[in-house]
């Protein structure tokens, strides 16, 4: 059994960045480089896997456990269950908004959060907020699921800022990307 | 200057000079001062010393600071911006950073180098420009040297994941390879260097020339699963990286051109208790940190801060250090921590001292033999901490 399937998450991610964004050349290198890691193999087995999942391991965590849907300005808001730094909501920005000025990274790190108003799991990509120093309020470090940098797509220390006009970390944001399957 | 400001600068001259005066008289040894006026000039200091750790400022303040574990001062500062990765040359005679700089200070032309300095002097010697590096801190693993002190190896991800080859002697890049899948570096002496990848497996990579020869040793670990900490400990002299994961299983890899890696054993197991898993619900001790782990390399012993938790708490901070005999799988010591700290080196000394922080950037040197602390080093730095290795 695997508790939760990189290779799903990943082609659901691209799929969304290739249909969203214009930024074509970074993200085809981006997309290479996923592709092309062996834990993206997207083989029929993973897929198979991946149509059904087992959920229970990720209600159960502790931050599952505590979440709330509310207040999007606290560190146990449901989709910051893998986010790491300052919250665009406590920022000027919003929970899939940037602060004024500060550009949103295309790429980011991922994460599978359970919403405990359905129990469902739910794609989240933290997309940094870049181009102003760092926000520095409501600094948060949730950790499920989040591994180290040779998974880097799932590691949430890398400064995602890829693509924008200035690297410079301002805050995260938690966007919704879908359903997880 | 206005005829009052002037008289407001002599004023709190004239008086600065009556405080130092008052200062003089109250300190005896002060009292046969030369009045030969002194000239302004600048320290060296010694190349790198066993007994010395460096700090990094972390992401609150910038520079590391070099600090004398036996006696708890500062002996200087390397300079490395937030980000940066500083290594340590082997012969000991220069200090590499390894930053990101702007031309316009957080906006501009991006310049990413390998920037060296003297290390008696910490001046600046050079810059060796590369095409690139990760912004991530905190890793110990994103630049590291090889054990002849003559190539350095720097990650990448730009976002395509790769490594750039920088020829320490004769400072300049090689080549930068790309390195699909796999980050987390250690030396392969003779051979290139390996790295972790996500499959499971080591990449090691045989470097000839400017051509890389990429080869995988089966998976061994379950990368999402359960996954090595990637700040790994490398032994130079017996060429060995020492490894750990979330739930807290040990293995050491023999590097070469076909790394091996051995069985593992689990840290909670070596203590006598229940062995950490990944299940949710289940309460144990786990190890956790930035940089959770030190290998005294001479002894194998492997210093783990370790806390009690649920699993993904593997950023948490320790609440103690267990003291693991790596070789006979056993948990020889428990030391208790009076705050929780989240990282850890050791000196590679006869008498070990443990070199710690936590958030407060307050470093903690406590001595093996003992387990008493004997320097609380307040605004040392928050960030990683590195030491001498021996080669």
């Amino acid at each position: 059994m695997k508790k939760f399937n990189a290779d799903s998450m990943g082609e659901k991610l691209l799929r969304k960045f290739a249909g969203a964004s214009s930024r074509r050349s970074m993200l085809s290198r981006l997309g290479a480089a996923l592709v092309a890691a062996p834990v993206f193999p997207l083989l029929p087995v993973s897929r198979a896997e991946a149509a059904k999942p087992d959920r229970s391991p990720e209600t159960k965590t502790f931050f599952a456990r505590t979440a709330q849907t509310k207040d999007d300005s606290k560190c146990d808001y449901w989709r910051y269950c893998a986010i790491d730094g300052a919250l665009c909501t406590c920022c000027g920005g919003g929970i899939h908004s940037c602060p004024p000025g500060a550009e949103p990274s295309p790429v980011s790190w991922v994460g599978t959060c359970i919403n405990p108003d359905d129990g469902k799991a739910y794609l989240i990509a933290y997309r940094d907020c870049c181009g102003k120093p760092a926000c520095g309020q409501c600094g948060c470090d949730n950790t499920d699921r989040e591994t180290q940098l040779y998974v880097p797509q799932l590691n949430n220390d890398v400064i995602w800022c890829f693509g924008t006009s200035s690297m410079d970390y301002h805050c995260s944001t938690a966007v919704l990307v879908g359903a997880a399957s | 200057m206005s005829k009052t400001s002037f008289r407001i600068f002599a004023a709190a001259l004239c008086g600065s000079l009556l405080a130092s005066a008052a200062l003089a008289q109250a300190a005896p040894a002060d009292t046969k001062a030369s009045v030969e006026p002194e000239e302004s000039d600048t320290l060296t200091i010694d190349p790198p010393k066993p007994t010395w750790f460096f700090v990094d400022g972390g992401w609150d303040m910038p520079g590391t600071s070099i600090f004398d574990g036996e006696s708890g001062k500062m002996k200087g500062m390397v300079e490395t911006r937030r980000l940066a990765d500083m290594a340590i040359d082997p012969a000991g005679k220069y200090y590499y950073v390894a930053e990101t700089i702007w031309s316009k200070n957080d906006r501009g032309t991006r310049q990413d180098m390998v920037t060296v300095y003297d290390s008696k002097t910490l001046n600046l010697v050079t810059e060796i420009a590369m095409p690139g590096r990760l912004l991530i801190g905190s890793r110990k693993n994103n630049f590291i040297i090889s054990d002849d002190g003559k190539t350095g190896y720097v990650y990448d991800f730009s976002p395509t994941s790769g490594v750039n080859i920088v020829d320490l002697a004769k400072r300049k890049l090689i080549t930068a390879i790309e390195l699909p899948g796999c980050a987390s570096l250690m030396p392969n002496p003779g051979v290139g260097f390996s790295a972790l990848c996500s499959d499971g497996s080591i990449a090691t990579v045989a470097i000839k020339g400017t051509k890389a020869d990429i080869t995988h040793t089966a998976p061994f670990f379950a990368a999402s699963d359960d996954p090595i900490f990637d700040n790994f400990a490398y032994d130079r002299i017996k060429k060995q990286t020492t490894f750990l994961t979330y739930t807290g299983q040990i293995y050491t890899a023999k590097i070469s051109a076909t790394p091996t890696v051995s069985a593992p054993f689990s840290i909670q197991a070596a203590a006598g208790i229940r062995v950490g898993d990944a299940k949710p619900l289940d309460v144990n001790w786990y190890p956790g940190g930035r940089q959770p782990m030190a290998l005294h390399r001479a002894t194998g012993m492997l210093f783990v801060l370790m806390h009690k938790g649920e699993y993904w708490s593997h950023k948490a901070s320790g609440d103690e250090v267990w003291q693991v005999d790596v070789a006979a799988q056993k948990v020889v010591k428990r030391f208790v921590l009076e705050e929780p700290m989240n990282n850890i080196e050791v000196s590679q000394t006869d008498k070990p001292l443990l070199y710690m922080n936590g958030e407060k950037g307050e470093v903690h040197v406590m001595d093996v033999a003992t387990g008493e602390e004997k320097h609380k080093i307040e605004k040392a730095g928050g960030g990683i901490i590195t030491v001498l290795e021996p080669s």
